[in-house]
């Protein structure tokens, strides 16, 4: 270290320490010294000056030694330390004893005795003035309260104190404010001015102060209270106000302190000063406290009122009570049993216990109830109140904690609806406040209860009349009896939350109730019927509803087994007009189900399915009026349209079925011993059969009830005994239960019964049976009509029967096949069994024709005409109609098929035309029949019939005959014949006729003539009679018919037919032609050379011309070679002559073919240069044995021909070859040829050829000739040809024998 | 006023015959062999009348009547059949196909002329309807008498 370090650390620091000691407290004392400057004192500012001067010289000096080495350098640092710290020990001891300081600058314990005294003095009158206007700006009593501690406080040092407040009326101290102690601890401090030891206590008895050293020695002090506070020593002061004490304030030291008589007296004065102010201060707090319990209550009312839900409600009024009033527990018990009434919210303070099952146990709530009062008690331990051993005992209360209870009763219009009650777990006395919050609220719950009980029963009515409502919606949706039955216990299970319900209509009429609709309960009993009991029964009789509880047990017998798994039934009448018509049921598992409020519900419910029921009664009702009009109208549709019976019958069946509701009906007729079913209407084919077959067992009910026209009803068949048991059984499996039978008078009287059957058994009403009735009026009508109807009908039908059978005869020609049908439509047109007819016969009726049953083996059978049934109709003329045989033995003997089986008959004679008997028609059936007028009428009518057929047959027959006879001729006759009737249509075309026209007579008849010859064979008007001959087209050929017509007239003159005769003429018609044409043709070839030669005589022998020579031998020359052509014409009509009459002469020599056929060549020739004749012969020529001449006109002929069919010109050769034993020539063209159908028809006579036309000249008669020349010298001529390509004739005549020249051919070209 | 006769005949001596005679009679005289050949001379010349035969190779005299009777320029030319056809009904049907007059062979060849001149002029003078009708009636009276 330095030196001049150790300078500052050892001299300079403790220098600046020492200076700034003495100068601070130097400073610090100033102030001191200018307050007691009244008692200023020299010793006092002498020190305080020295103080100043020690630190001004230590500044001074450390100042130097920082500034100047020098200074001081002579001593020692640490010298200098050790003096500055020397000098520094007086400062501190002073500053050590700082607060006797006043001591030093004051002038001693004397003066300050002296002091102390006027100073308490003085501070005791400013304490109270000071107290005094505190006070009077306290607000309240425990502000009052607060000031007094403070002064306490302030003045006398005192830190914990006390005031309680003392009720002289009420006999009691209690704590009201404190400080330094527990304050919410105090005021819970209760002191009984009685009983209890305490100094607050004895002061307000003794109205004295009292001071206590040591409150532990102390027997005026409450030890308890005393520990509590923690004092050792204690004062107790009254609060004094008009001279009574209204307060003690108590005072208290831990540590031990004698409060002096001037500190009490002080405490006395203030405590005087401070009883006043609290006075007026409790006034107003207790007019506060008033106001805050009304607040309190006023905030739980608010919302205990703002909650709707009742629990909510009273959770929220134990909850807040409980926190209000610092409760250890507060419940609200309901009911109006205040002894088991069940808690129904509780409030516990944390850490306790709730009620629990105690809720049975709490005697104060149920003092409280009994009493009708409100119950406040302190402590239970004490209460009297609580030895009422009824009340349950205090164990109870103990057990849960709770020593002070208040319970007050909730009320509702007067009367107890249950209990409020506050615990607290310590004894405690019960403010007004508290009583007060306590009935408040309690009236707060019960109008909170009463409105939420309100409100909830307006919920259910809502709900039960919302339900009502909707149920009557429900039920009234539908209007058949049967849906709205099933609906009702739908809905009232539903409505009353049933687990089943059940709905019985009552039939007051068999006291019997019957189950229409379950729900919950099985279907089998529904249509159970039983005897009402028990409840029923109790609610059938009073007509009201009734609640059966415990119903399996107590309800014997159980309406059926189905129903004992119930506990409870409610049952409910069903009423309607005052008359109960059914009950209605709800059935539940559990006790406890239903209330008062269900049964109300469930009897208002059956009032609306009273209702419901009725609307759908009086809709079945008038739906089955509309059914029965709808009968009605369905009557009078049948009477205004007219119908059969069968049909009026059956509509008869409909609308006795529809207007009763029935499931079937029929319409049956009495006949004999049985029913005849007439009508039907839903009929199953099995009953139909039944009936069809009679009806089984006894009808004489049902028969006797149509005869004597009654309504039958039979409501239950099953135990109706008037019908035979095989008919209820019949019916009964059919299903049918009931029926009823009005009776229907037909046309005729006929009775019938209208039966209509039910499915279900059935009650008639009066309605039913007016119905019945009506039904009964109304039929006869329709059937009145139908019966005429059906008459006419019948008139109609046997008429057109008649007619078809009369048709029918009328075709059959033979008599037997006649009767035969006879027989066989008879039964049929009067709808019987058996026909017979028997003809006269010698004076016997002989079986002729049999038809039916019983007919077998009768046929021929003989009997007289004189006996039975039969013999009577022969013998009288006239029809005999038997119904029942049986009455008339002797008819059974005579007749076969009434002796076995038949039992009716009617017998017609068969009068023939002029009044004569031909047999007996009779008709037999095997029932009891009335044989109706128009039946019988029907079959004389037939019988009629019969009679002319059998006349007319036999005619027929006859006619027949002739007609087979005619049809032979006719078809073997050479003529076509052929008959038109008066229309014109062909009935007759026979077999020549199909020949000659080529149409075979199927094709012809019933046409007319015209469209099939196409051409008419009729004259016409005005013709003259006899053959005509005309032409018809058979296929593509035409064919000449010779037609003679012959017209049958009838009776009245008019035409009733024509008949044709005609021939084939055709092939005559051919020759005809040919001879006209070869006579036009002779004729022609004659004059045409005879013009020429008369001509030219003619005009040679003209005297006005004259003519050269030339000319002349021109004229002459032709005169000479149109004679010479005259001739050789006139010798080939000679030579046809000949040849046709066989007178032809003949010189037969050798004749040399060659030179021959030169001539002809060359007379040809002159006559035909355009044709290039040649001949072609064999060298050794032709000679064959022939007529010279005839041989020549043959060739000259055949060469003619050639030329002239060859029009165009061409080659012309003529060849001949020799054969074996001839020779033939053959004579070739170049022409138009010859069709190959007319090359054999050429050689015949006139015949010319098709396509030579009339141009062409010659008297065809050139080839018939050279064919009967070569024949006549024994040769043959044929002809190759082909149609337009030229002919070749070739004939064949006998060589010669000898002569036979072999030459080359030589040909010979003109 | 010399008159122009065409002969329609397929036999050459009586064209011959017809001819010598009526050139006699101071008429002109036009000849055909055969039907078609006549009909074109016919058109050509306009003969004053015609002599028609009826029997001819190919065309016969009923088929050139009608050709005749059919063609605008020979229409009005009179026809006057000439054929060895001597029936009644083939007369009918020689008047019926439009011939004026006919004339059955054999015949007078110096009457022939003053024949043709009748017709010709009963023509020329409008009378043809009333010729035919003339000649038909003389039909008729033939028919009825036979």
């Amino acid at each position: 270290m330095s030196h001049h370090s150790r300078v500052i650390l050892l001299e300079v620091v403790p220098l600046f320490v020492l200076a700034a000691l003495y100068l601070g407290v130097s400073l610090a004392l100033a102030p001191e010294l200018l307050r007691r400057r009244e008692r200023f004192s020299w010793l006092g500012l002498g020190m305080w000056l020295v103080f100043i001067l020690i630190g001004t010289i230590a500044a001074l000096a450390g100042g130097e030694r920082l500034s100047n080495d020098e200074f001081l350098s002579t001593l020692s640092p640490w010298v200098v330390s050790a003096l500055a710290l020397l000098a520094l020990v007086p400062g501190a001891i002073f500053v050590w004893r700082w607060k006797e300081r006043h001591l030093l600058v004051s002038a001693g314990p004397r003066v300050d005795k002296a002091e102390r005294e006027a100073s308490e003095s003085r501070r005791d009158a400013e304490s109270i003035s000071r107290l005094s206007t505190a006070l009077s700006r306290a607000g309240s009593g425990r502000e009052a309260a607060n000031r007094l501690f403070d002064e306490l406080e302030s003045v006398l040092e005192v830190t914990k104190a006390m005031i309680a407040t003392v009720d002289e009326e009420a006999g009691v101290a209690a704590g009201y404010a404190a400080r330094g102690i527990d304050e919410t601890w105090w005021r819970t401090v209760v002191l009984d001015l009685e009983t209890a030891r305490s100094g607050v206590v004895a002061v307000a008895r003794e109205r004295t102060p009292l001071v206590v050293f040591d409150v532990k020695t102390s027997p005026q002090v409450n030890q308890e209270l005393a520990t509590r506070v923690g004092a050792h020593s204690a004062a107790f002061v009254p609060l004094l106000a008009d001279g009574r004490v209204t307060a003690v304030l108590a005072v208290a030291s831990e540590k031990p302190r004698l409060f002096t008589p001037s500190e009490t007296e002080l405490m006395q004065d203030l405590a005087n000063e401070t009883a006043l102010a609290l006075g007026h201060a409790s006034s107003r707090d207790a007019l506060e406290e008033a106001l805050e319990r009304e607040r309190v209550i006023s905030e739980i009312g608010r919302r205990v009122r703002s909650e709707l839900d009742l629990d909510a409600v009273l959770n929220v009024a134990v909850t807040e009570v409980g926190m209000a009033l610092d409760l250890s527990r507060a419940f609200i018990r309901l009911g109006d049993s205040g002894d088991d009434a069940p808690v129904r919210a509780e409030w516990v303070a944390p850490g306790v216990e709730t009620i629990g099952n105690a809720a049975g146990r709490l005697p104060v709530s149920t003092l409280a109830s009994r009493e009708r009062r409100t119950v406040v008690i302190r402590d239970i331990l004490v209460a009297p109140d609580l030895d009422d051993p009824s009340l349950g005992g205090r164990d109870s209360l103990v057990e849960l904690g709770t020593r002070a209870v208040i319970a007050t009763p909730i009320l509702v219009f007067d009367r107890i609806i249950g209990i409020f009650a506050l615990h607290r777990a310590e004894a405690s006395v019960w403010s007004p406040h508290d009583v007060s919050v306590a009935e408040a609220v309690a009236r707060e719950i019960g109008i909170a209860v009463h409105t939420a009980q309100l409100l909830q029963q307006n919920e259910r009515r809502l709900q039960e009349q919302a339900a009502l409502l909707k149920a009557g919606q429900v039920l009234t949706s539908d209007l058949r009896f049967s849906s709205v039955i099933q609906r009702l216990v739908t809905e009232v299970v539903q409505l009353l939350r049933a687990d089943a319900a059940d709905c019985w209509v009552y039939d007051e009429r068999r006291t019997m109730l019957r189950c229409e609709a379950v729900l919950g309960v099985p279907e089998r009993n529904v249509g159970r019927e039983i005897v009402p009991e028990g409840t029923f029964e109790h609610v059938l009789s009073t007509g009201r509803a009734l609640l059966k509880r415990d119903f399996a047990r107590t309800e014997s017998p159980t309406p059926t087994e189905d129903y004992r798994v119930f506990a409870e039934v409610m049952d409910a009448p069903i009423t309607w007009l005052g008359e109960v018509r059914g009950v209605l049921g709800v059935c539940a598992r559990e006790h406890g189900h239903f209330d008062e409020k269900d049964l109300e519900l469930l009897d208002t419910f059956a009032r609306l399915a009273s209702l419901a029921l009725h609307n759908a009664e009086s809709f079945g009702e008038r739906e089955r009026q509309a059914q029965v009009q709808r009968g009605f109208y369905r009557i009078a549709e049948v009477l205004g349209s007219t119908l059969s019976l069968g049909e009026t019958l059956d509509a008869l069946a409909q609308a006795a079925c529809d207007a009763l509701g029935g499931s079937s009906a029929l319409v049956l007729e009495p006949s004999g011993e049985r029913l005849r079913l007439t009508g039907a209407h839903e009929l199953r084919a099995e009953l139909r059969e039944a009936f069809a077959q009679g009806l089984p067992g006894d009808v004489s009910s049902l028969r006797t009830a149509a005869e004597e026209n009654r309504i039958l009803s039979s409501p239950s068949l099953e135990r109706d005994d008037r019908f035979e048991e095989s008919l209820r059984e019949l019916l009964a499996d059919q299903g049918y239960r009931s029926l009823i039978s009005a009776p229907v008078l037909g046309a005729e009287g006929q009775k019938h019964a209208v039966l209509v059957l039910f499915r279900e058994e059935r009650k008639f009403s009066d309605d039913d049976l007016a119905l019945a009735r009506h039904l009964t009026g109304a039929a006869r009508g329709a059937l009145e009509r139908a019966e005429l109807f059906e008459g006419e009908r019948r008139a109609h039908t046997f008429s057109q029967r008649l007619a078809d059978i009369g048709g029918l005869l009328a075709t059959k020609l033979d008599p037997a096949a006649a009767f035969e049908e006879v027989v066989r439509e008879a039964p049929v047109l009067l709808d019987a069994d058996s026909a017979v007819l028997r003809l006269i016969e010698n004076d016997d009726l002989v079986v002729r024709a049999a038809w039916g049953p019983g007919t077998q083996g009768i046929r021929n059978m003989r009997s007289s005409s004189a006996g039975g049934a039969v013999g009577i109709a022969a013998q009288s003329r006239a029809p005999l109609a038997v119904s029942d045989a049986r009455e008339t033995p002797r008819f059974g003997h005579e007749d076969p098929l009434l002796a076995n089986g038949m039992v009716s008959c009617v017998a017609v004679p068969m009068v023939i035309h002029g009044g004569g008997l031909s047999g007996v028609l009779t008709v037999y059936d095997s029932e009891v029949r009335t044989w109706r007028e128009d039946e019988v009428q029907a079959l004389s009518a037939l019988a009629a019939t019969a009679s002319a057929v059998f006349s007319s047959a036999e005619l027929y027959q006859r006619v027949a005959e002739e007609k087979e006879r005619s049809e032979a001729i006719l078809a073997n006759i050479a003529d076509g014949i052929v008959a038109v009737d008066r229309d014109g249509d062909i009935v007759l075309w026979n077999a020549t006729a199909e020949q000659i026209s080529g149409v075979p007579a199927a094709e012809a008849l019933g046409r007319r003539v015209s469209k099939v010859l196409q051409r008419d064979l009729a004259a016409g008007e005005g013709a003259t009679p006899g053959e005509r001959t005309l032409s018809i087209q058979r296929g593509d050929k035409e064919v000449w018919l010779s037609v003679s017509e012959a017209v049958m007239l009838d009776a009245a003159g008019a035409v009733a037919g024509r008949v044709f005769a005609f021939r084939d003429v055709s092939s005559e018609r051919v020759v005809e032609q040919m001879k006209s044409d070869f006579v036009a043709t002779v004729s022609h070839e004659l004059r045409t050379p005879l013009t020429s030669i008369y001509g030219f005589a003619e005009t040679l022998m003209r005297g006005d011309v004259e003519f050269s020579d030339p000319e002349r031998k021109t004229f002459l020359g032709y005169i000479a070679s149109e004679s010479e052509r005259l001739i050789n014409i006139v010798d080939d009509l000679l030579s046809v002559a000949r040849v046709e009459t066989g007178t032809l002469r003949l010189t037969i020599e050798e004749i040399d073919v060659g030179a021959l056929a030169g001539e002809v060549v060359a007379r040809a020739q002159e006559h035909a240069d355009r044709w290039e004749l040649e001949l072609d012969l064999p060298a050794a020529g032709v000679v064959v044995e022939a007529d010279r001449e005839k041989l020549f006109q043959v060739l000259l002929n055949l060469v003619d021909n050639a030329v002239k069919f060859s029009p165009d010109g061409g080659r012309i050769s003529i060849s001949a070859r020799r054969r074996a034993e001839s020779a033939e020539v053959r004579i070739a063209d170049e022409g138009i040829g010859i069709p190959r159908a007319d090359q054999q028809r050429i050689f015949s006579k006139f015949f010319r050829a098709e396509g030579t036309g009339p141009g062409v000249e010659g008297t065809g008669l050139g080839l018939f000739l050279a064919r009967g020349l070569l024949l006549a010298m024994g040769g043959r001529i044929w002809v190759e040809s082909k149609e337009g390509r030229g002919s070749t004739f070739v004939f064949e005549l006998p060589a010669a024998a000898s002569g036979v020249v072999e030459e080359a051919p030589e040909k010979v070209t003109a | 006023m010399a008159l122009t006769v065409l002969v329609i005949d397929d036999e050459a001596p009586i064209r011959l015959l017809c001819r010598v005679n009526l050139e006699a009679e101071g008429a002109s005289v036009l000849e055909a062999d055969n039907g078609l050949a006549g009909i074109e001379v016919a058109r050509q010349e306009r003969p004053d009348a015609i002599l028609l035969d009826v029997m001819m190779p190919g065309m016969d005299g009923w088929t050139v009547a009608q050709e005749l009777l059919e063609d605008e320029a020979t229409r009005r030319i009179p026809i006057i059949f000439l054929t060895a056809r001597a029936d009644v009904r083939d007369r009918a049907r020689g008047l019926g196909a439009g011939g004026l007059d006919y004339i059955t062979k054999p015949f007078n060849p110096v009457e022939l002329a003053d024949l043709v001149g009748g017709v010709v002029d009963a023509v020329q003078r409008g009378e043809r309807e009333e010729l035919r009708a003339e000649k038909l009636s003389e039909l008729r009276d033939l028919l009825g008498t036979t």
